[in-house]
């Protein structure tokens, strides 16, 4: 099966993309299938707090990073990789991955491709569907939007949001559901991935302390995501091996 | 009654029907029996069930997050002992689908307990039709449908039920004061009670203690869902 590069990002900050490559990590290792993971969040790393043993932290502007990516796809021997791009930096890393050949080595079908492009409830959040509509020949392409933050996408009107897809032929979309703010802060302040805190195993592996309730948050959350991420054929066709493509 | 560490659920849809009377008769049996009750009540702020057990008694806004982690963490956190959640009416949806979405009662089943759902069927229809869809609740042991004689009830006649007896009001009220032990009253203690009342008294108690007493028989019969 070809390798599959998913890469997760939105132009406007705080719109949950760590949140959004977290889950898809998540996802992958419910469903027993490796993964790494970049983050470009550079030097901090927020991705990398959850994910220290599959996640380096990369500068996509260094050469030796962006190789540390791209040319290691077929060696690395793991089918999924997934770069986690820092805040304000989704139009400048396709930008920068159709310079150097990425976009197109993609097309040509050496790997599969696929942006989750997390979109708030603003009209500039929109307005990026329309800026980044010139990369994404030859991806998938597939619509996050965040209703974390307690926003509700459905306060605007429909037919301005249709507009906005309209651009974009074959725009996969999931909603990406509504985490309980305290449950969200407590896996936060483990430090731990999703299923460890449904597992209830801290950070060290040892056996955790979290709340029963806020556990069941999270997990009632990770099957409400299994479901939108079950339409997502990208996501799928990895689960089966390639069998669909 | 059950002998395994048992969570009791005391609820109904509609309110002011007694659910408060039998969580507290519960508790006193259940203390009479030897046993080392909590309750969870989460009427808050007044708490009523509280009042009377002001030592064994969390209270826990299930509106909340934290009265949630309160009623269910605490539970888990502690299990091998009796608990008694005394839900008002306008917590116990939600308290069922929280249950659901949390997978509580499987989670209580892996510590031990089991989980009994006293339902109070109120006088109307939709209280009988509630009461129908929670007897079908997963991971319920044992659902008792109640009926309380003072405020009437939709449950049919032909199928067993829990039954609370009319209570005449001077004993009702005497027996509100928070001061008023059930369980020192079963113990011989009429607490100044009048002697007329006394015996009005007894056979209210025995008749409930009786029926929760034969709960855990007939269970082991075969028969969840009848009293």
């Amino acid at each position: 099966m070809k390798p599959t590069l998913i890469l997760v990002g939105a132009d406007k900050g705080g719109v949950g993309k760590t949140t959004v490559a977290r889950s898809l990590l998540d996802y992958f290792a419910r469903k027993n299938v490796l993964t790494r993971a970049f983050d470009t969040e550079n030097p901090r790393g927020s991705l990398h707090r959850f994910y220290p043993a599959i996640t380096e932290i990369v500068d996509l502007g260094n050469v030796a990073h962006q190789m540390r990516i791209l040319d290691t796809m077929e060696t690395a021997n793991v089918p999924v990789t997934i770069v986690d791009l820092k805040a304000g930096n989704l139009s400048y890393s396709l930008d920068l991955f159709e310079r150097i050949g990425v976009l197109e080595a993609a097309r040509n079908g050496m790997f599969t491709l696929g942006l989750f492009h997390v979109v708030g409830p603003s009209i500039a959040s929109l307005d990026e569907i329309g800026e980044i509509a010139k990369y994404l020949t030859g991806m998938q392409y597939v619509v996050a939007r965040n209703s974390i933050n307690e926003t509700n996408f459905f306060e605007w009107d429909e037919a301005t949001y249709r507009k906005y897809f309209s651009q974009i032929a074959k725009t996969q979309e999931i909603n990406v559901p509504k985490l309980n703010e305290m449950a969200y802060e407590q896996v936060d302040v483990a430090g731990v991935t999703f299923k460890d805190f449904i597992d209830n195993r801290a950070a060290d592996g040892s056996q955790g302390k979290f709340s029963f309730v806020l556990r069941g948050y999270v997990r009632k959350w990770c099957s409400e995501i299994d479901a939108e991420f079950a339409h997502v054929k990208m996501l799928q066709d990895v689960l089966s091996g390639g069998r669909q493509q | 009654m059950a002998t395994s560490p048992t969570v009791h659920i005391i609820c109904s849809d509609q309110h002011r029907n007694g659910k408060t009377l039998l969580a507290r008769v519960l508790v006193d049996f259940l203390m009479l029996d030897g046993r080392d009750p909590f309750c969870i009540d989460t009427d808050a702020p007044d708490g009523p069930l509280r009042a009377f057990f002001p030592g064994r008694t969390a209270l826990a806004d299930f509106a909340a997050i934290q009265g949630q982690m309160k009623l269910f963490d605490t539970i888990l956190a502690a299990p091998g002992r009796d608990y008694v959640i005394d839900l008002p009416a306008r917590h116990t949806e939600r308290f069922f689908q929280t249950a659901r979405d949390l997978d509580f009662f499987a989670e209580c089943h892996r510590c031990g307990f089991r989980v009994f759902v006293f339902f109070i069927v109120d006088n109307s229809f939709p209280s009988l039709k509630a009461a129908y869809a929670l007897q079908r609740e997963p991971g319920v042991d044992l659902f008792v449908p109640v009926r309380n004689m003072l405020v009437r009830s939709h449950w049919p006649e032909n199928e067993g039920a829990l039954t609370i007896p009319f209570l005449a009001a001077p004993i009702a009220s005497a027996i509100s004061n928070r001061r008023f032990s059930l369980r020192e009253f079963v113990n011989g203690d009429p607490q100044g009670l009048a002697p007329d009342l006394v015996r009005e008294l007894q056979a209210f108690l025995y008749e409930v203690l009786n029926s929760l007493n034969g709960l855990e028989p007939v269970r082991a019969l075969g028969g969840p869902g009848e009293a």
